[in-house]
This record gives C-alpha cells, sequence and structure tokens, in this order.
C-alpha cells in the first residue's frame, strides 16, 4: 500500500503525466512535420511532402551568415565560461575560505535576473568603456555572465562526488597542486566539464535577449528567428533549420546527460566505499 | 636504543572551538611498528594526518629523522599514506596507481615497471597489474593501495583504520600479512585503529589515546597487564573496576573486608595510602577464579568474594560470567568453555578469588 | 563509557576537509570568475543605477545629476501602469506553471519507482532546447493561419478563425506556461523526493487518507521547493518581453518591452534606465523576502 498514492489517484498522476508530455512535445514535433509542408504559409492544408526548404536555407546568405556568427559565438562563450567554472568549482567545493556565501550568490546571481536589464546594463557598460565594438565579442562576454552558473551547477554535484581522499592520495603520493588537478581531478571531473560545455553553447546559441542589446550590426541566428516572426519572410526555411537545430541540440544533450549519469554511476560505484568517511576529520 | 624516526613534541591541534589533539609528545623508533590507539574523537587521525602534512599544527614541532617537517607541504614529505578506503584512482589500472608516486619522482620506466613487479609481489597479487580497481575486492585493494605507498621507499608509512572495511576473517589474514610486510622491508609503520585487539596483536608499542592526550605508550602486554589509567584499563580488554576502602593495612597491602570470609587485598606499590582511604582497584576477568559453591579455587589466593551467577554469555572459547556480589557491583569473570565451570548455571552459588598479584590500583587524573 | 564511533554525526561542521596551499591558491582560483562577474555583471548593474540618476550620461539629452527619469517614470501612470502589468503576466505564469508541474513531480518522486529520472528528463528536455523554437511552434499553432485554425477550418468545423487563441492575453500565458512548466518540475521534484517516506506512512498509519496525507504533511514539507521553483520563474518573467512580442499582440507590450525600446529605438537611455533600476530593485526585494529559499539543493540535482 502506497501512503503517497491510491490507485485511482495513481491513474490519474499518470494520465496528467502523459497528458503534460503531448502538451510539451506535440508543438515540437507539428513543427517538425510542418517543417516538410510545401506551403509558404506554416498551416494547414497539407500540400504535398518536400524537403525543399531545407535545401533553400543553404542559398539564403543572410541565414547563413547568422548561423555562422551564432556558432563562432557560441563557441568562445562555452570555451570561456568552462574555463572560468571549473576553478570557481573547485573553489567552493574543495576550498574554505571568508564570506563564502555572499561569493557563492555573486557567482550564481546571474541565474535571477532579467535579462532586459542585463542587456541594459552592458550596453550602458560597453558605450562607456569601448574596449571591444559591438558584434560577436561583446555578445560572447554577456552569454558567459549568463552561463556561468549553469555550468558551475553542473560541476559542483560532480566534483562533491569526487572523493577528497583521492586527490590526498596524489598529493601524498608526491604530486603538486597543478599535477593532482591535472592528472585526477580533471579527468574525474571530464563528463561535467564536457556537459558544462554543451550547456553554456546551447544557453549562448539561443539567446535572443541580450543579443538584441549589444551585438551592433551582426545577427546572431535567434535574432534573424526573431525578426522573421515578427515580419515573415522566408519562414519556412527559418523553420527548416530550427527544425535541426532543435533536433541536434536535443540529441546532444540527451546523449551528453546519459553519458553523464552512467559515468557518475560509476564513479559512485568505483569509490561506494567512501560514503562514510569523507567529512569526519578527527577520529 | 634504536634511532628516532618520527619525533612529535608539544604538539597542539583544534578545529574551530573544538581540541582535537591538546599535548602530544612521542618518539617513534625507526623500523617500528606502533599503533595510536584511541576511541572517535581522541585525535588519533587527526595526529597522523599532521604527520602527513594535511594538517598544520597549532602549536609543537614534528621532526622527520631530525629535520622539522612543519610547513612542508604533504607532497614534499618523505612519508606515504594508506588511506582508510584505499583511494586507488579509479581511472588508472593498478600498474598506473602503484607506479603514480614514481612517476612523479622521474624513475625510469623500465625501474619503474620492475619496482611496481617487485612490490606485486610482496603484497601477493602478481599479475594484476592490467586490473582496474573497480574490479577488484576489498582485501586487494588494501594490498593495493599499501604498495603504492611502500614502493616509494617511504620514511615512514602511515595507517589510517586500512582495515576497518573488510570483513571479520578477512580483517584477522591482513593483519598477519600487514606484520609480514612490515618485517620483510623494515619501514616504519604509523597504524591508527580504534580496535585494541588489532592494536594488541599487531604493535611493538602502543599510544592509548584519550581526549586529545596520550594515556599511556608501551608495549601491547604492558598495556593490556599494567593500565595506568582507568581509561586505558577499560578501553583496552575488559575490566573490573572496584571500589576499594582500606580497611586494614597488612604489609605492603591495602586489605578490605567484605564480609564473613570475604576479603581483597591489593598490592599497594609504594603509594602512601592509610586506612580509611578509598582505591579504584583493577583485576582482568580472565585473572578471576570461580567455583561453585563456598570454597575459593585455590586456598592460596588472597582475595576472595562470595556471589551469584547472574547472567551467562558464551563467546565461544571463552564464557562470561556476570557475578552478583556483596560489594554492590557485578564482577565480570572469563572462564574456558569447556573448562571447570561448564555445568554452571544462572542462580549458582559461587566463590570468586584471585591472587594477589592480579589485582592493581588505577591512577586516575588526580592519583 | 568509551565514546564509539556510531555515535559520531556524520557531518561535522567545520571539519570538512579541505584541499592544501592555503589562500593564494584560493585566491587565483577565484579571481579569474570573480573578476569577470564584477567587471561584466555588478559593475554594469551599478552603472544602470549611476545612469538613472544622471551620475554618468552619454548621450547629447541626458539630465546631469538629476532625478529627472526617476520622476518621469514614477508619476507615469503608463509606464507603471506597464510594470504592474507584466507582474500580473508573471504572477499568473508562475502560478499556472508550478499548479500544472506539481502533479507530475508528484507522480515522478514519490509514485514513478526505478523509471522517475528517466522520466524526468523527459520532461526536462524540452526546456534544453530552444526558447524561441518552442515560442515559434506555439505561433505556428495557435495562430490566425496556424495549425489549430486551419484545421478547424479545413474541417469544416468554425468559419472564422478563433480570434482569442491568438495575439491575447491567453497565448501569452499558455506560451509561457508551457516554457516554464519543465523548469519548474526539477526544484519541486527534488524537494518531494528528500521526502522521508516514512511520514507518510506514519500518517496514514494514525489513519489518515491519502487526501488528509497530502495536505497535512507531504504539501507543507514540499513548500519549501514551490517556493524556490515560483521565483525562479516570478524573476525572469518580470522582464519577459519576447513571448508577449510574439503572440500577444497589440496588449503584448510589456514593462521589458517598454525598457527595450526605451534603450535601442527611443534612446531615451535615463528614462530606460530608471525602469531598468525600479525592476532591479524590484527583485532584489524579492529575493531579499524569498532568498532562503533559494539555496542551491533546490537547482542541483
Amino acid at each position: 500500500m502506497n501512503p503517497a498514492v491510491s490507485a485511482g489517484g495513481r491513474r490519474g498522476l499518470w494520465v496528467s503525466f502523459w497528458l503534460l508530455s503531448i502538451f510539451l512535445y506535440a508543438p515540437i514535433v507539428i513543427l517538425i512535420v510542418f517543417s516538410f509542408n510545401d506551403r509558404e504559409l506554416v498551416s494547414f492544408p497539407w500540400q504535398g511532402f518536400t524537403v525543399r526548404w531545407y535545401r533553400e536555407f543553404v542559398s539564403n546568405p543572410t541565414l547563413v551568415d547568422a548561423l555562422k556568427v551564432s556558432m563562432v559565438v557560441a563557441l568562445l562563450a562555452a570555451v570561456l565560461t568552462t574555463l572560468l567554472a571549473i576553478p570557481a568549482s573547485i573553489a567552493l567545493v574543495r576550498r574554505r575560505f571568508f564570506a563564502k556565501p555572499l561569493v557563492s550568490g555573486m557567482l550564481l546571481a546571474p541565474l535571477v535576473i532579467p535579462l532586459v536589464v542585463f542587456g541594459t546594463a552592458l550596453l550602458i557598460l560597453f558605450n562607456l568603456i569601448s574596449v571591444v565594438p559591438f558584434g560577436p565579442f561583446t555578445v560572447a562576454i554577456g552569454h558567459v555572465v549568463i552561463s556561468v552558473p549553469f555550468a558551475i551547477l553542473t560541476m559542483v554535484p560532480r566534483l562533491e562526488r569526487i572523493p577528497i581522499a583521492l586527490e590526498e592520495a596524489a598529493r601524498d603520493l608526491g604530486a603538486s597542486l597543478w599535477t593532482t588537478f591535472r592528472t585526477i581531478t580533471l579527468p574525474l571531473l571530464a563528463p561535467a566539464v564536457l556537459s558544462a560545455f554543451l550547456i553554456s553553447f546551447t544557453i549562448s546559441f539561443d539567446e535572443v535577449v541580450v543579443v538584441s542589446f549589444i551585438a551592433g550590426d551582426t545577427t546572431t541566428f535567434p535574432l534573424y528567428l526573431y525578426s522573421q516572426l515578427r515580419l515573415p519572410r522566408s519562414l519556412p526555411q527559418v523553420i527548416a533549420v530550427a527544425v535541426v537545430v532543435l533536433v541536434a541540440s536535443v540529441t546532444v544533450i540527451a546523449a551528453s546527460e546519459i553519458g553523464r549519469r552512467i559515468s557518475d554511476r560509476k564513479l559512485e560505484g568505483d569509490t561506494a566505499v567512501f560514503d562514510d568517511d569523507e567529512e569526519v576529520v578527527v577520529a | 636504543m634504536s634511532e628516532v624516526g618520527i619525533s612529535i613534541h608539544g604538539v597542539r591541534k583544534s578545529f574551530g572551538s573544538v581540541e582535537a589533539v591538546r599535548d602530544i609528545s612521542l618518539d617513534i623508533h625507526e623500523g617500528e611498528f606502533i599503533t595510536l590507539l584511541g576511541p572517535s574523537g581522541c585525535g588519533k587521525t587527526t595526529t597522523m594526518r599532521m604527520i602527513a602534512g594535511f594538517e598544520e599544527p597549532d602549536a609543537g614541532t614534528i621532526l622527520l629523522r631530525g629535520e622539522s617537517v612543519l610547513g612542508i607541504p604533504p607532497n614534499k614529505r618523505e612519508v606515504n599514506m594508506c588511506f582508510q578506503h584505499y583511494a586507488l584512482f579509479p581511472h588508472m589500472n593498478v600498474a598506473k596507481n602503484i607506479a603514480y608516486g614514481l612517476k612523479l619522482k622521474k624513475v625510469p620506466k623500465d625501474e619503474r615497471d620492475r619496482r611496481v613487479k617487485e612490490m606485486l609481489t610482496i603484497v601477493r597479487l602478481e599479475g594484476y597489474e592490467e586490473r582496474k580497481p573497480g574490479q577488484l575486492s576489498g582485501g586487494q585493494q588494501q594490498r593495493i593501495a599499501l604498495a603504492r605507498a611502500l614502493v616509494n621507499r617511504p620514511a615512514a608509512l602511515l595507517l589510517d583504520e586500512p582495515l576497518g572495511a573488510l570483513d571479520v576473517k578477512l580483517r584477522k589474514q591482513m593483519q598477519l600479512e600487514l606484520k609480514r610486510i612490515q618485517h620483510e622491508l623494515g619501514t616504519t609503520f604509523v597504524y591508527v585503529t580504534h580496535d585494541q585487539e588489532e592494536a594488541l596483536s599487531m604493535s611493538d608499542r602502543i599510544a592509548v589515546m584519550n581526549n586529545g592526550v596520550i594515556e599511556q605508550l608501551g608495549p601491547p602486554r604492558t598495556i593490556y597487564e599494567q593500565p595506568e589509567s582507568p581509561f586505558v584499563a577499560d578501553f583496552v580488554g575488559v575490566l573490573n573496576a572496584i571500589e576499594f576502602r582500606i580497611h586494614q593495612i597488612d604489609g605492603p597491602d591495602a586489605v578490605m573486608k567484605v564480609g564473613e570470609g570475604e576479603r581483597l587485598v591489593v598490592p599497594l606499590a609504594g603509594t602512601g595510602a592509610s586506612v580509611g582511604g578509598s582505591l579504584l582497584v583493577a583485576v582482568r576477568p580472565e585473572r578471576v577464579w570461580l567455583r561453585v559453591g563456598a570454597e575459593p579455587a585455590d586456598a592460596h589466593h588472597a582475595s576472595r568474594l562470595g556471589g551469584t551467577i547472574g547472567q551467562m554469555v558464551y563467546l565461544g572459547t571463552l564464557t562470561q560470567f556476570h557475578v552478583d556480589t556483596a560489594l554492590g557491583r557485578r564482577i565480570i569473570v572469563h572462564e574456558l568453555s569447556d573448562g571447570a565451570m561448564s555445568g554452571a548455571h544462572e542462580g549458582d552459588a559461587v566463590t570468586l578469588s584471585w591472587p594477589r598479584d592480579d589485582a592493581a590500583i588505577l591512577h586516575d587524573d588526580q592519583g | 563509557m568509551a565514546t564509539d564511533a556510531v555515535a559520531v554525526p556524520r557531518r561535522e561542521k567545520g571539519r570538512r576537509r579541505r584541499s592544501g596551499g592555503g589562500a593564494p591558491v584560493t585566491l587565483g582560483l577565484l579571481s579569474g570568475p570573480l573578476v569577470w562577474l564584477i567587471v561584466f555583471f555588478v559593475v554594469p548593474v551599478i552603472l544602470i543605477g549611476l545612469y538613472s540618476v544622471g551620475a554618468v550620461t552619454l548621450l547629447r539629452n541626458d539630465y546631469f545629476l538629476s532625478l529627472t527619469p526617476w520622476k518621469q517614470f514614477l508619476t507615469s501612470s503608463t509606464y507603471t501602469g506597464l510594470f504592474w502589468k507584466s507582474f500580473r503576466m508573471s504572477l499568473g505564469v508562475s502560478i499556472t506553471s508550478v499548479v500544472l508541474a506539481y502533479p507530475v513531480a508528484y507522480l515522478l518522486a514519490l509514485v514513478a519507482g526505478k523509471r522517475k529520472y528517466t522520466l524526468l528528463l523527459v520532461i526536462i528536455a524540452p526546456f534544453l532546447t530552444s526558447y524561441l523554437l518552442r515560442v515559434l511552434a506555439w505561433r505556428v499553432i495557435l495562430g490566425e493561419q496556424g495549425v489549430v485554425n486551419s484545421f478547424l477550418q479545413t474541417a469544416g468545423v468554425i468559419g472564422q478563425p478563433l480570434e482569442w487563441l491568438f495575439y491575447s492575453n491567453f497565448a501569452i500565458y499558455a506560451v509561457l506556461a508551457y516554457v516554464w512548466v519543465p523548469f519548474v518540475a526539477l526544484p519541486i521534484f527534488v524537494t518531494l523526493e528528500s521526502l522521508d517516506l516514512h511520514l507518510l506512512e506514519a500518517s496514514a498509519d494514525l489513519g489518515a487518507s491519502r487526501w488528509r496525507t497530502f495536505w497535512t504533511v507531504t504539501f507543507p514539507l514540499s513548500v519549501p521547493g514551490v517556493i524556490a521553483a515560483f521565483i525562479f520563474v516570478f524573476i525572469p518573467t518580470l522582464g519577459e518581453y519576447i513571448t508577449p512580442t510574439l503572440v500577444g499582440g497589440p496588449g503584448g507590450y510589456m514593462f521589458g518591452s517598454a525598457i527595450q525600446s526605451a534603450m535601442t529605438t527611443g534612446l531615451d537611455w535615463q528614462f530606460g534606465s530608471a525602469m531598468a533600476m525600479f525592476l532591479v530593485a524590484a527583485v532584489g526585494i524579492l529575493i531579499a523576502v524569498f532568498g532562503r529559499y533559494l539555496n542551491v539543493q533546490a537547482v542541483t540535482e
């Protein structure tokens, strides 16, 4: 007898689950389906199956340029984010320091700031100190700020699961702090680093609000998509690209998540004995 | 006197408001197997971590072969540690694990391989080079961890409760293995445990710790048979601690009259005690003789006491008798299970007795 | 007498083992991320505040050291009204999302058993895909010439396209709830999952029906997770304008839209800054009030 739910309740909850799943995925499925519709307008009636939108978008220079810019920005942002988030995560998990709640609050604060505010802030900043021209670099800088909290939140749990005894053993055997990081921590952290990279990439690739403030003359794909949505000219092509991006991102994220879970379980298995002793120093 | 390997003097360590180590001074001899024994929270692991370099003492000195190691990070100290849960690197195979320290010292590959092989032979796991830690059993992981530490030929090996995670039978086997390896290599072993049987069976000397200080230091036999404080006596082995009233001084002994034909005798051993004073007297359960009836096991036994068997606990080789006496407390007696007392039952009237020399005065902090 | 290993608590505060090297290492680790965030996050936000009072000026028409932009904003019923409009929208979206996500989180945490993490991933995965795409999908579905309308028309059910489906408040709420439900499910799931099932069993043992157990035991204990989820939706949605613009029609002009247009097309930066700062203040108040629910555990898996 499950005290949390009755038989009828169970059925009801499962129904609500499946309804919600349909609600969540149907629009995406519909989008994919209609991307094959041979019609300038994305709607009924169905006018025949075609893949022409998928072919045509390649010869749309604005669209292709926007895609290229987005790729570059996302790559740059993801690399920088990961490079910043790794030391931050290590500091949060392995180091003891003054005003830790304040520091971790600051590192995670971008999670809760409305993007309009952040866009405004960067617009003012970059006009004040025009070190970097408006364009891919300014956008990447902004995206790094937004992504760092997510990257940290991905790496911290993994780092916590790596027993500190492993690092101490390495040091005991003669490794410096850097060598310990390089040979022990980083290899074991790798799945989370990859996840963080992919999440940052996705966030940057998809971001439109901050971009609209500080992109200057350059257009990213989401920005292009946004303009198309307001004044559609080549909507079906854009949708075709969007579908490609969607399928790619879902596949990549799903694969990385599954991979990460598998490696987490493996890590737990390999270090299973470590459960109790971790936190107690005095014995 | 063998040379001193590790010298600890006046060491103190606090964590916030908690004093983990209050005042420890200890000279560890080169090549000895010494155990830090005590309950959780006594400071033994902290002391070990200070030797290894993972904690720095607040006060005091630590010398390794005559040189101070204070302020030197763990990777530069010539001691190696065997961690409680082995801490084998899961992403490396056995050979790479063991060779880790050698590689850092830039030992050339051929010699590395040779020494790894040599070490695997010593811990009796030849041929295990390619295995991953996840494929090994607890006992095997234990031995690899040992090999990984010892292959570097450290000045001393620190072992932090290494056998805690193993089941009893394996633990006993490993105890013998550890002793054998230590003898073979001659390395100084500093062992930390809360298991007093383990300490007694393996050590050359034991430092019994409590509340951040060393209560007693000495060979196992001395610790067991001549505990110097109530804590040591109680922690190491089972003990009867009797509140002894001095009714009479009879030459070198103090005498307490308990009842008709019942008296307890304890050697004063130079303690300045007088009639009317009180003492704490200890006698080990296996030193107490038990006989059904009113007669003691041996008429020459100086102390004798009457009682009834309150409870019998079968422990395999031994049977433990909890006997109610006129002292108002139970005396615990250990007898061989198939010995003279095998026909005894709870409620039987018995006589306890023991020779004069088997009782000792316990000195507490004030004593 | 002897303190035994069993009695020692597993976590002893302040005794956690740290890696060595001392303060310089910590400083080295934190310097990169902190400097970046201070320069590109903290400072710019402060700049907004300074800009709004004329301490910093960049445009020709800017007032120097004056509270005029603030006065203009606070006395304008249009713009303050916009803020409250966005506030109401946020409230509605947050409540809807939480209400929709709760049963699913409940199911996964307490009923689903072994498959719960996989199913959770199924629910969360849409959130990891493109936001714009999902809005686009709804536009395609709800639009005048969109899937629903054209389907209903082709099938002959209706003659004219349904107007309330699109360019309406309904559309805004539906789409935003759609966007946020996957995200909201996670903190609620985490909270419910960490519930001690024995509490529920005890309640049942004492005679409570499942419904009663839920209201008196489960729900109150899940409130911290619910509040955390609520805040995580509410705050960003206060400034939300993309979806309202795309599916809300003329009625979809939000506080965020006003800020965006002031800063990019309207070029009244001081006014825009004042509005942005006002939003920061509102967010600050919300965090001050509800901050304790936002501990990291609520979001980390």
